[in-house]
């Protein structure tokens, strides 16, 4: 079943006459894992907020659950935003260093009006939890927390809505790669028992490879090549691909 | 032997976060220190050129340099060493660049002969694959993307054609293809001017694919050290287990990693014993007696675990990992 389907999306930066994202289509199915690949500064986070609506697009659809997500008011587009979440790229810019990891996680809530009083301390508890933290991290500060657990909170607060949907930016790029292998961990279990979709962006092809069932190759805001892992990582057709296969640290 | 380090410690304030690292670098070799942040891995690279200031740090033990104990030298020829033969290339690049000097300058600072120095300059732009900057002589850092500013870090490093180079975590900041070339940069310069190198860094697989040897660093000590292939095809130290799993790869699609649970402990807190005790998957009750000294398995292959025989053996194959 189709969750997503994007077309020809376009985006460009006026002011750099850049065009960071140039006629995105493809779709994305229900419980699979979509990675996608390519160097810094090719559009990756860009297609990201453009699918959230965090920037807003140039021209093209994207369909969620027969939804246009480009034509719908902004309060819909709160409404829907519950079930479409996102994991940003650095745990460290992405937490206010001035709340509780509670009052982050809570703050969905507020935002969302769906969970009110004691219920959203005992949700936000369940949360972490869920994610390999405990109550006590409740009360503590983001600069009290390493980066993985940080990056735990940044998962943590995605989940928060029950999405049915998550980009996942980078999560693991700033991470050690001891840390990176249990976070990693924790999105492949959390994708298993919820029956999530993500969206997987990185530029690391092993950590794509070991997590993502379909991949698609950007390169300076197109796509260059997509396919099943399987494909792309055995017999890659673009020069590109061929490119980021060679100088992948793969093992 | 151009380096030798003895039983090196470093505290700041009373606290020891190096607590005796012995590494040896031949001419021209490349040996890489792994560990995750917070194991004291940039501290020992920073000791090796006295960086660490002596209010901050307590530093005992021997870096032998060319027969010279580093750590005994007086400012005037540590200034001799530093920056001449041996020179240091930071993680970030673009905070290690003075912002308001040219790149031509920077490189003409390292410089020790001021004879022909634009020559020079292009013949070091050169060898470090900045041909598009020579005889621009007006660009900035800030001019230049993440990938040519290390290079023109590199290219400061070997102006003064230095025996050592401590290269700490030098492609973390960069992109994919970017890193390749810069690990293919620093390999062929290695080569070509008989370099050897003190190669920092968290991740194996570039660890894995430019270094001679490798030294795995954990709470201040090294606890597995040998030739790259002896790590790859038999790691010994389940904290190299650990890191070896933990490389996410196509390989391994789908499954679970057979993860280091936990996290590094604090230097203030340490556990008795084996200092890997609390994350340990094949820990035993012996273990928490005393820490283990670094045992020879094979030629030039040493690890700090007393069941280092067993655990080869008793590696989990891949399929049935769990969280």
């Amino acid at each position: 079943m189709k969750l997503l389907k994007i077309d020809s999306l376009h985006k460009t930066f006026k002011k750099h006459k850049v065009s960071a994202v140039d006629g995105a289509s493809f779709s994305i199915f229900k419980g699979e894992v979509l990675g996608l690949v390519g160097e810094s500064g090719c559009g990756k986070t860009t297609l990201a907020k453009l699918i959230l609506r965090l920037i807003d697009a140039d021209k093209g659809s994207i369909f969620y659950k027969d939804k246009d997500l480009l034509k719908i008011s902004h309060s819909d587009m709160r409404k829907t935003r519950k079930s479409l979440q996102i994991i940003f790229q650095d745990p460290y810019a992405s937490l206010d260093p001035r709340m509780r990891i509670g009052e982050v996680i809570e703050e969905v809530y507020d935002i969302h009006k769906n969970v009110t009083g004691r219920e959203k301390k005992n949700k936000a508890i369940e949360l972490l939890e869920t994610v390999g933290l405990g109550e006590v991290y409740l009360q503590r500060l983001s600069s009290e927390l390493s980066g993985g657990e940080r990056q735990r909170v940044g998962i943590a607060r995605a989940l928060a809505t029950d999405p049915e949907f998550i980009i996942c930016d980078e999560p693991v790029s700033s991470l050690d790669i001891s840390i990176q292998a249990q976070i990693l961990n924790l999105l492949i279990d959390l994708q298993k028992r919820k029956n999530l979709t993500y969206l997987f962006i990185s530029h690391d092809l092993g950590v794509i490879g070991s997590i993502c069932d379909r991949v698609m190759v950007m390169q300076s805001g197109k796509f260059v090549e997509s396919g099943s892992c399987e494909t792309i990582f055995r017999n890659p057709k673009h020069e590109y691909t061929k490119t980021l296969l060679k100088s992948a640290l793969l093992s | 032997m151009l380096l030798q380090i003895k039983n090196l410690k470093v505290g700041y304030r009373n606290i020891e976060v190096v607590r005796g690292v012995e590494l040896n670098i031949d001419k021209g070799e490349c040996v890489g220190l792994i560990g995750e942040s917070g194991c004291g891995k940039t501290t020992v690279g920073l000791s090796v050129t006295k960086l660490i200031p002596e209010r901050i740090g307590m530093t005992s033990g021997e870096i032998l340099f060319e027969d010279k104990n580093i750590l005994k030298l007086n400012p005037e020829e540590l200034r001799n060493i530093r920056g001449k033969k041996i020179s240091y290339v930071f993680q970030e690049p673009f905070s290690s660049l003075n912002p308001v000097f040219t790149v031509y300058e920077q490189i003409r600072e390292m410089l020790e002969k001021k004879n022909n120095i634009y020559i020079q300059i292009a013949e070091i732009l050169k060898s470090v694959g900045l041909e598009k900057i020579i005889g621009r002589k007006n660009v900035y850092p800030h001019e230049l993307s993440g990938g040519m500013q290390q290079r023109a870090m590199i290219g400061m490093a070997i102006a003064s054609k230095p025996s050592l180079v401590i290269l700490d975590e030098p492609t973390t900041a960069l992109d994919v293809t970017i890193q390749r070339q810069i690990l293919d940069l620093i390999t062929g310069l290695k080569n070509k001017m008989n370099l050897s190198i003190l190669f920092i860094s968290h991740d194996l697989r570039i660890v894995f694919s430019i270094a001679d040897k490798i030294g795995i660093m954990y709470a201040g000590k090294i606890v597995e050290y040998g030739t790259k292939e002896k790590i790859i095809s038999s790691p010994s130290h389940p904290y190299t287990i650990g890191l070896i799993d933990s490389i996410p790869s196509f390989e391994h699609r789908k499954q679970l990693f057979n993860v280091i649970g936990g996290k590094a402990p604090l230097f203030s807190e340490l556990p008795k014993g084996c200092k890997f005790y609390p994350r340990c998957r094949f820990r035993i009750k012996e273990c928490l007696k005393k820490e283990p000294e670094l045992k020879d398995i094979s030629a030039d292959h040493f690890s700090r675990c007393i069941l280092t025989s067993e655990i080869a053996a008793r590696r989990l194959p891949k399929q049935n990992r769990s969280i």
